[in-house]
């Protein structure tokens, strides 16, 4: 699905991705943890060219994005992205934030676009919500809104960057839950978490990225269990 | 003190009369600033180099120079390069539309900058092209910023207008002078079209209010 091939990033001279390489294959449940400046947001907006790599490839299905031939926008039309701050659009109601995107970039018909986004707020259970506005919803309406307008665009592959990190603690559970039932649905999904207990229960593998090094790429229980690396013990110590 | 406004009142459909050339010259002068202006922040935001520092260059001349000067120059210096015979009306629009547009860019610049980057983020991330974006996404949420400074520019352009009256347009301000000049009598004609001047920008604020309170609505 997706295969990133040395990846590097820099911010000047501040080089905050080295040479970082992996694959997501259909389906997987991928999550990214590490400290706090690691690169795991950079790492995430490569993903979708929110940020250009300065080095490596990145191919989605066999595509290459870093290719300045590569329309970017159709590219970003096949990737969900929900980021921490929900970014929905104030200006507009529940139901135009899902149907905006679908109707202007995939020209959806209307009633079509709007019958795709009843559908997914039922599913994140915000239907009675389509005709208030973003101001009125919890934080974890939101980012379940948020959630929603992303899949509206039906994308091959769902980005998350630390989408409960903004939350109250009680509103957690209801944003996790909504991705543990999307992971279970077969969607490719990356997310950059703190939450260790979905990290452990629903990813399929975890990536421990410290300093913009890929230190440690495997399945969760055994690296929670048993961390190969004196970092990523380092790292597990502070937070468990 | 001896005031005699009964003196005025065969003067008081000349004056008013300014009220309509005054007017109509501050209408073209702003709606000639805003589209300049909304170019120049559409350069001042874009990413091609060259645009953004001509903007900015603009901006800061007609920012650091009195706009009397500005006017003076178009007025006089104009005919003199050119040979072509600027009538005050036309010098008027040019002076105050162009000195009004460095002052609406930066408004203009300033209130799509304050809407969240994570607004852009989201819409690029959707795949929504630029153009749709600043349309749909980033321009109604700016305007919320941008409407009340607009409105207060806009007013400030009314006050100075009184400035034309330097070269001899017969706008309001120039009217009191005529009339005081006939009379002898200052006080009572500059009293009057202060009054008028008053009435104009308290109109101008009265529909900026409405304005901002229709777009309070949305939130
Ligand atoms: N646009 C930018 N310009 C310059 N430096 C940046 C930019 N974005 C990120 N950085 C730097 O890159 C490094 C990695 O940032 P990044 O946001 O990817 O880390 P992170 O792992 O997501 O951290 P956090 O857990 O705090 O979100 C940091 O040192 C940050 O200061
Ligand atoms: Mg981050």
């Amino acid at each position: 699905m997706i295969k990133v091939e040395n990846l590097t990033k820099k911010f000047g001279n501040n080089e905050v991705l080295s040479n970082i390489s992996t694959e997501i294959k259909k389906g997987e449940v991928v999550s990214i943890i590490g400290p706090s400046g690691s690169g795991k947001s950079t790492f995430l907006r490569c993903m979708n060219l929110l940020e250009k790599p300065t080095n490596g490839k990145i191919y989605i299905n066999d595509k290459d994005l870093t290719d300045p031939k590569t329309n970017i926008m159709q590219v970003r039309e096949q990737i969900g992205m929900v980021f921490q701050h929900f970014h929905l659009f104030p200006h507009l109601s529940v139901l135009d934030n899902l149907t905006y995107a679908p109707m202007k970039v995939k020209k959806m018909s209307k009633a079509a676009a709007q019958e795709k986004a009843l559908d997914l707020l039922e599913k994140v259970g915000l239907s009675d919500k389509a005709d208030a506005y973003p101001n009125s919803l919890s934080g974890g309406q939101k980012q379940r809104v948020a959630i929603a307008r992303a899949l509206a665009m039906e994308p091959e592959l769902m980005l998350f960057d630390e989408p409960t990190s903004a939350l109250d603690p009680e509103m957690v559970k209801e944003v996790l839950d909504v991705m543990k039932d999307l992971a279970h649905s077969g969607m490719t999904m990356a997310v950059v978490t703190h939450e260790m207990g979905f990290a452990r229960e629903v990813a399929d593998r975890v990536l421990f990225l410290d300093h913009g090094v890929l230190v440690e790429d495997g399945e969760p229980n055994s690296f929670f269990d048993a961390p190969k690396t004196e970092r990523a013990a380092t790292f597990l110590e502070k937070i468990l | 003190m001896n005031l005699d406004f009964t003196q005025i009142v065969p003067y008081i459909p000349f004056m008013l009369e300014g009220i309509w050339v005054t007017l109509r010259f501050v209408f073209f002068a702003i709606l000639f600033g805003f589209i300049i202006g909304t170019v120049l922040a559409l350069f001042k935001i874009g990413s091609i180099r060259p645009l953004r520092w001509f903007a900015d260059a603009y901006t800061s001349i007609f920012r650091g120079t009195p706009l009397i000067l500005q006017l003076m120059i178009i007025y006089f210096a104009v005919p003199q390069l050119s040979g072509y015979d600027i009538s005050p009306f036309l010098s008027a629009i040019l002076a105050f539309g162009l000195n009004s547009s460095a002052y609406v860019s930066e408004i203009i610049r300033a209130g799509i900058q304050a809407v969240d980057k994570g607004q852009t983020e989201a819409a690029l991330a959707l795949g929504v092209p630029y153009r749709q974006m600043m349309t749909d996404i980033i321009l109604p949420q700016a305007m919320k910023n941008i409407l009340p400074a607009l409105m207060n520019e806009f007013i400030t352009l009314t006050k100075e207008s009184a400035l034309v009256s330097t070269i001899g347009y017969l706008d309001l301000m120039r009217r009191a002078q005529v009339v005081g000049a006939d009379l002898y009598r200052n006080f009572e004609p500059l009293l009057f079209v202060g009054v008028l001047y008053w009435s104009m920008v308290m109109g101008l604020t009265l529909i900026g209010r409405f304005v901002e309170r229709r777009l309070r609505v949305s939130d």
